[in-house]
């Protein structure tokens, strides 16, 4: 059969990660891929080299828009490391605090966003009504919506302020039975049942080979949290228990992260309860020369960083590694084999950023004529599919 | 942990006659020193025989050698072992782990990018990370790129604005003092 090569990507400037995805088909189904990234390389880690160690965690908060505390929190584990810094008590609450309510904000985006690709656009606009109210606490107790920037070298910059306890608690009073419904809707649907189940597969021994993290990687049976594996924070302190799955679908990765949502929860409920008046942040006097290493769990998996200081007021070497970059290229293992119209899904469960897949040519080498294919007209196939399910019952 | 403590004797055992050092830094955190020739027998230890998963790798400039660092993670036992291997300037070179299993791919391509180590038998050693048109041989992560300020960056300013056929490349490397932080 006829092989054709459809490029989609690779950016749009104001998203964040831009990617250029190759895919190879025969009619409809993908046969080969290819990717490439780093379309808006920004040079933190060499940004990183000129910054002293308390501008770094605001510089690393940009990384990412969304989950802009697991940097940070990377960040403040591989100096702490380094350092062998002991973190207050109410620090570590409140770390935990921030980077649940991080992950349910997070997953929830990212349920809002599936739906949307499937054409189910009512649960893709209450999922993004269910957070809005998640970002306003953030932005009332420290100041930001999304860069919260509430993480330092030994602690925490700001307290949590007591008059935004309660409202956290009313807050999840309100959203949880709202995520049950959610939640309850995805697994209890028939017509989600066939469209997810069985499409963008990733065995276990895959996820292994292509070193994935997080819901990914717990989706297709491999057990690692970084939070279970080496707690930080508050997870060792608190009652919590890490969500996985066995058949590695796209089904199966929307399981993982509304369930987590369910632990998310409890973890924050516990840490609220338990949140005694006390120091937030350990005085560290130098950094002293050596190398250290620091892990986080971010909502996309292990956030990864690595620094080397040299004695002064500088890190001579930052290394960051951020969850889609060990996710991203598992992309190859789950796609082929796959239909045209699950391709945007698959690359979706995996919960990268969405931008490459705003403008797409489709190229037929034979002959001279390229088709353009906007990110409408692939939402249809993926919409179209749906609906032929749903008519068939 | 006892269990780690029997994972790190033999891990230790294992890699004796490959290593030039293994230290422990703390409980949590091995570091361990292989020279380039048997990085990749190590590599294969870690990842066959103590299922390690690489987190990823680090690439460092140390004046006169490349050092790539595997950061490698022991999940259960809550153990990061970094292997630390090296190939030394002007023509850096060591084995490529990503022949092993495809999750070092990216990250191999993306050290050779930005700092010039090049990974012998990579199964798709296309760049990654620069630009295509991004001038060969210049490496924005060595100590001798000059990323802000200094002479070299100035020559390189000014041959940009007039349009001076001199490449960018030599602009960057010939100038002296080039501006770069130590």
């Amino acid at each position: 059969m006829k092989r054709t090569i459809i490029p989609v990507g690779p950016y749009h400037p104001i998203q964040e990660e831009p990617e250029f995805f190759q895919l190879v088909v025969e009619g409809e189904r993908v046969v080969d891929m290819d990717v490439r990234l780093s379309y808006n390389h920004r040079g933190i880690e060499k940004l990183c080299q000129d910054l002293t160690y308390d501008q770094i965690p605001i510089l690393l908060a940009r990384i990412c828009g969304i989950c802009s505390a697991s940097h940070p929190m990377a960040f403040c584990q591989a100096l702490e490391d380094l350092c062998g810094v002991e973190v207050p008590i109410r620090a570590r609450y409140i770390r935990s605090i921030i980077c649940e309510m991080e992950r349910l904000h997070s997953h929830l985006l990212w349920v809002g966003l599936a739906g949307h690709f499937i054409g189910y656009n009512t649960v893709f606009m209450w999922a993004w009504k269910y957070r809005e109210p998640i970002l306003d606490w953030f932005e009332r107790a420290f100041g930001n919506r999304n860069h919260y920037e509430n993480f330092c070298l030994g602690g925490c910059r700001r307290d949590l302020p007591e008059a935004e306890v309660e409202p956290l608690r009313r807050l999840l009073d309100d959203l949880m039975p709202k995520v049950e419904m959610l939640t309850k809707a995805v697994l209890d649907d028939p017509v989600l049942r066939v469209r997810l189940r069985g499409i963008g597969v990733l065995s276990k021994e895959d996820a292994r080979r292509w070193c994935t993290t997080g819901p990914t990687a717990r989706a297709s049976g491999l057990p690692i949290d970084v939070r279970a594996n080496e707690p930080y924070a508050a997870y060792d302190l608190v009652d919590w228990k890490v969500v996985t799955q066995e058949e590695g679908d796209v089904f199966a990765k929307a399981v993982v992260r509304l369930l987590e949502c369910f632990e998310s929860e409890k973890i924050i409920r516990q840490c609220l309860d338990r949140l005694e008046p006390g120091p937030i942040r350990a005085e560290v006097r130098e950094v002293p020369a050596g190398e250290g290493i620091g892990h986080a769990e971010a909502p996309r998996g292990e956030t990864f960083h690595y620094v080397c200081a040299n004695g002064t007021n500088y890190p001579e070497r930052y290394k960051v590694r951020a969850p889609t970059y060990v996710n991203l290229p598992s992309f190859k293992a789950q796609v082929i084999g796959a239909e045209l119209a699950d391709a945007m899904l698959i690359v979706a469960a995996m919960d990268p950023c969405y931008s490459c897949t705003e403008r797409v040519a489709v190229i037929e080498p034979r002959r001279a004529g390229v088709r353009r294919l906007t990110q409408q007209e692939l939402l249809q196939m993926s919409w179209a599919k749906t609906e032929r399910i749903r008519r068939q019952g | 942990m006892g269990e780690r403590e029997e994972v790190l004797r033999q891990l230790e055992a294992r890699l004796r006659g490959l290593c030039v050092r293994f230290w422990r830094r703390n409980p949590k955190r091995v570091y361990v020193d292989v020279p380039p020739e048997h990085s990749l027998a190590a590599n294969c230890i870690l990842y066959e025989e103590f299922r390690g998963r690489l987190a990823t790798a680090s690439g460092r400039d140390t004046r006169d050698r490349i050092e790539v660092l595997y950061h490698y993670c022991l999940d259960a036992l809550n153990l990061v072992v970094t292997l630390r291997t090296w190939g030394d300037k002007p023509e850096p070179e060591v084995e490529s782990v990503a022949q092993l299993f495809p999750g070092a791919n990216f990250i191999e391509r993306e050290i050779h990018d930005l700092l010039g180590i090049r990974f012998r038998h990579h199964p798709d050693p296309r760049r990654l990370i620069l630009a295509d048109d991004w001038p060969a041989g210049v490496y924005p992560l060595r100590r001798d790129y000059p990323a802000r300020g200094g002479e070299a960056a100035r020559a390189r300013l000014v041959a940009l604005l007039t349009g001076s056929p001199q490449p960018v490349a030599a602009a960057l490397g010939t100038a002296p003092g080039a501006g770069a932080r130590t």
